[in-house]
């Protein structure tokens, strides 16, 4: 049989055959089992970062594939990830006693907006340099971000929407038991943003390695050569963006199922790109899987940083300015961020795997 | 190819430079004198690394080994505004114009230090090419190609540098403007060293008293330009004419 | 000819919000408009020029703004306020005190500038993706700075005794400090072009947008000159920064990255690298958003984008942007 194959799907094949042999097939079915048994920690606190370690993952990489895959930097990923979220909102929010198909709808009205804004932003910006995708990305972010916070009417400005979600995943409601143990509404939601992470996941992996993921990578490394191969730099890149923004309000959409609350500065905020981009490098441009690491690292810190600088500035009680510097946990991220831009250009992942390339070239010799 | 010739006259030399663009290997071991008032024509095929030579020298492409000196001074690795002040003009494919500027503002621009000299260098530059002083005030980018041409050499040329690396002035030119382009640049390299990249073989032979050949960024050949104007052989082999 | 008709068309546009609002009004807002057009025109020309010469898009440059006006507009108003230069006192005093507040903020934004560009931006030339990134990390590290530095919400900030009220001509009644603004900005864009035109320096300028090797093979050392521009694009930021605070009488630690958008909006407008494109742009921008502000608020913002979209449309580059 292997013998009809062309060469390209030989070897194919033979990937798929190696494929549920890999060590790292074997992680990452540690890593769902993990996943799976998060709920039996009785720690709210965990399974809320482990929730939204799994939702950022996605939209991390989501945004590694417009920036590490297709090289182009966006800013308005955020601005998509707030749209999923606000839909999801507002729709529980504005139609009454939430119902299944609220959720379903708010879907369909998230990735219908997305795509039409990605293909807007995207027929805009990338005629001329790909600078001005940042530039008009920034643009248009910023006035979703405005929109969201002045357009009281619909999404009750800066104070944010707080809404209940239907069925066995209002908290409201009672859970029911399972083999002797009680799932709660919110372990409910747990294993829904669980599923469905998952599946992005390995979709938004399935896509890069595509042949469209490929020629994107193509472009990026060698536009002059691709285009001389005869693949269409345009429609890729639409491609990339089109997806990758789509995914992002996915994630959107599993935040605010999370958190059942959405407010402007968390899910629109233009700043909340420099969160993103920071777990990106962290993770490593163009790794997927590093998306995972970035989100990990960034969310853990988030989670338990406030804290320990707080508990720090308590020891000195007489000074303000270290109260203030307490305060301003954020403010470390960035000069981080900053920093790993200049020292790891490629990132954690990225560095990691260089060195792994790097010995096993050496063993090659 | 290794050895100098008397290095005592030469006024630049390059010993063995190397030059990596990305992965590419451009420069591999170029070795060559100029001798002061000799003008010199690099000949070779296209991307046989001539431009990528100048380009080295006056320090837009950065060298991954070798030496070059200029007036006994070793020169790779500085900035190309301290090459340039050292003595060393230099006119791109693309002529460098400034198109937005005045023909007078790009002279204005390139006059780093005004003196006697420059001036009376200025006076040369209007006798040879007049269209210059005609759109003294014209923004240059409305300029013919041979105007742009030739306010890419002159310009270079009032500074009263010491070499003048010119790299291929014919290109896009109608036959009738080479020739004249001949005619003014003979007149240049009496008053200073040109080093021409050229795949004109008639205005190489108008303006080179000494020539090297490049293949594959090496210097292959060289010799005076009198001597290879008669050599069919060599010009078949390396040039693919005569 | 057709430059003409272009011309008129684009000040019979000017008109055109007189169908909807009455002379006296339209009046007060054109001056209004034309104001923060000139706070912007502060803001966009820096970075157009930047961007122009030296191919960085600086997302840090709102941050240079904030600087502008916590240091000067904020921290010396108050501080003259002290000796009762400021908010009494005579009217020389608060005009000394106005000028007083405009040095410091276009010193702290040009040594915060020429730190940022000799520290970070040197090493990430010629890398776009990095560039941008770094420079809205900093951006938003200089926003934490300020909130802790400072305060993290709105402060008051006083307008000197001598620019507060208004005049009243024919019953338009026209803000004093406004009046101020769009002379400072007009002597600011008078003085940018003067510069770019009867210079070296600015020959230098123009043609490094150009083409920054052609200028560095003409002997000038082209490093330098990007440290000089970068600084004094910071300046002007802070400039912009203290007028912008004075004239909202507050600031807030987000006033860099919402100035920025608006900034970043009439560069692309204007055209990359164009001073006159960012200038008109600025322009447009203050305009269309007064008169869009004062009859439909919502679509204020709006407004700008679709202004920016219908521009993009016609000339991908921007008014002014070379092709």
């Amino acid at each position: 049989m292997t013998t009809e194959m062309t060469p390209v799907q030989r070897e194919r094949f033979q990937a798929q055959q190696a494929f549920f042999k890999r060590p790292s097939f074997l992680i990452q079915v540690a890593l769902v089992i993990g996943l799976i048994l998060v709920p039996l920690v009785p720690s709210f606190r965990v399974m809320d970062m482990m929730a939204k370690i799994m939702i950022f993952s996605i939209v991390v990489a989501s945004y590694d594939l417009i920036l590490g895959y297709t090289g182009l930097l966006s800013f308005a990923h955020a601005m998509f990830f707030g749209i999923g979220a606000y839909s999801m909102a507002l729709l529980c929010y504005h139609l009454g006693s939430p119902q299944w198909h609220h959720l379903i709808l708010a879907t369909i009205v998230a990735l219908a907006m997305s795509v039409v804004l990605a293909l807007i932003l995207a027929f805009f910006s990338l005629r001329t340099k790909a600078i001005f995708f940042a530039m008009l990305s920034l643009a248009l972010a910023d006035f979703f971000h405005i929109l969201g916070r002045s357009w009281r009417n619909l999404t009750l400005g800066e104070d944010g929407v707080t809404f209940s979600l239907p069925g066995i995943l209002n908290v409201q409601g009672q859970g029911f038991s399972l083999f002797g143990l009680n799932i709660s509404p919110r372990t409910m939601t747990y294993y829904l943003v669980l599923v469905v992470s998952v599946a992005l996941f390995i979709f938004l992996v399935r896509f890069v390695g595509s042949p469209v993921g490929r020629v994107l990578q193509a472009i990026r490394d060698n536009e002059q050569r691709s285009t001389a191969l005869g693949f269409k730099t345009f429609p890729h890149q639409i491609y990339s963006i089109v997806f990758g923004s789509s995914i992002s309000s996915m994630g959107g959409i599993l935040f605010a199922l999370w958190l059942r609350y959405v407010d402007p500065e968390s899910v629109l905020g233009v700043f909340s790109m420099v969160d993103y981009l920071l777990m990106v490098i962290i993770g490593g441009l163009g790794t997927m899987y590093g998306s995972i690491i970035g989100a990990a690292f960034f969310i853990t810190v988030q989670t338990w940083l406030p804290d320990l600088l707080r508990g720090i500035a308590a020891n000195f009680p007489d000074y303000e300015i270290i109260q203030r510097m307490a305060d301003r946990w954020m403010a470390y991220f960035g000069v981080m961020f900053v920093v790993v831009i200049l020292v790891f250009p490629k990132g954690i992942v990225g560095t990691v795997q260089k060195i792994i390339r790097r010995r096993r070239m050496a063993s090659f010799k | 190819m290794a050895e100098i010739s008397s290095p005592s006259r030469s006024i630049l030399s390059l010993l063995s430079v190397h030059i990596h663009i990305g992965q590419h290997h451009i420069l591999q071991g170029v070795t060559f004198d100029v001798e002061a008032g000799r003008s010199t024509v690099l000949l070779g095929r296209n991307g046989a690394g001539k431009s990528s030579t100048l380009r080295a020298i006056i320090g837009l492409n950065p060298v991954t080994s070798g030496v070059i000196k200029f007036s006994g001074e070793t020169i790779q690795g500085l900035k190309p505004f301290e090459i340039s002040r050292l003595g060393i003009g230099f006119t791109p494919e693309d002529q460098g114009v400034f198109y937005s500027l005045t023909v007078e503002e790009n002279f204005r621009l390139s006059l780093f230090e005004e003196t006697e000299q420059t001036r009376r260098n200025l006076e040369t530059v209007f006798e040879l090419f007049p269209d210059l002083k005609k759109f003294w005030r014209t923004k240059a980018g409305l300029l013919s190609g041979g105007q742009k041409q030739m306010l890419g050499i002159a310009r270079a040329f009032v500074n009263d540098h010491k070499v003048l690396l010119i790299d291929e002035p014919s290109k896009g030119l109608a036959p009738i403007l080479v020739e004249h382009l001949g005619h003014s640049l003979n007149k240049i390299k009496d008053k200073t060293t040109v080093v021409l990249v050229e795949q004109n073989f008639y205005l190489a032979s108008q303006v080179g008293v000494d020539y090297f050949i490049f293949d594959n960024g090496r210097v292959v050949h060289k010799g005076q330009m009198k001597d290879l104007v008669d050599d069919q052989a060599l010009k078949k082999k390396y040039l693919g004419i005569g | 000819m057709r430059k003409s008709i272009i011309w008129i068309c684009a000040i019979g546009i000017l008109f055109i919000p007189l169908i909807w609002i009455k002379l006296t009004p339209y009046l007060v807002l054109t001056t209004a408009g034309l104001a923060f057009g000139m706070f912007l025109f502060m803001v966009a020309s820096g970075m157009t020029i930047i961007f122009g010469l030296m191919d960085i898009l600086n997302l840090a440059h709102g941050a240079l703004f904030a600087i502008g006006a916590y240091l000067g507009g904020y921290q010396i108003l108050n501080l003259l306020n002290t000796l009762g230069w400021v908010e009494t006192g005579s009217v020389g005093l608060s005009t000394i005190s106005l000028l007083l507040a405009i040095t410091m903020g276009a010193g702290g934004g040009a040594m915060v500038g020429l730190l940022l560009e000799r520290v970070i931006l040197r090493r990430v030339y010629g890398d776009h993706l990095k560039q941008i990134m770094i420079t809205i990390g900093v951006l938003y590290v200089i926003t934490e700075l300020i909130k802790i530095l400072w305060r993290p919400t709105a402060e008051p900030v006083l307008v000197p005794l001598a620019f507060q009220g208004s005049f009243d001509i024919f019953d338009v009644i026209v803000g004093k400090f406004r009046v101020v603004a769009i002379v400072i900005g007009l002597v600011l864009f008078v003085g940018m072009q003067l510069v770019l035109r009867k210079t070296r320096l600015g020959l230098i300028i123009r043609a490094g947008v150009e083409n920054r090797e052609m200028v560095q093979v003409a002997g000038y050392n082209i490093s330098r000159i990007f440290t000089a521009v970068f600084t004094a694009g910071a300046a002007l930021a802070g400039i912009g920064g203290t007028m912008w605070c004075i004239f909202q009488q507050q600031v807030t630690p987000e006033i860099g990255l919402d100035n920025q958008i608006f900034a970043l909006i009439v560069v692309i407008i204007g055209g990359m690298g164009s001073v006159t494109g960012s200038f008109l742009g600025a322009i447009i921008v203050g305009l269309s958003f007064n008169y869009v502000a004062f009859l439909w608020p919502k679509l204020a913002l709006g407004i700008n984008i679709l202004i920016m979209a219908t521009i993009l449309l016609i000339r991908p580059r921007g008014l002014m942007g070379r092709e």
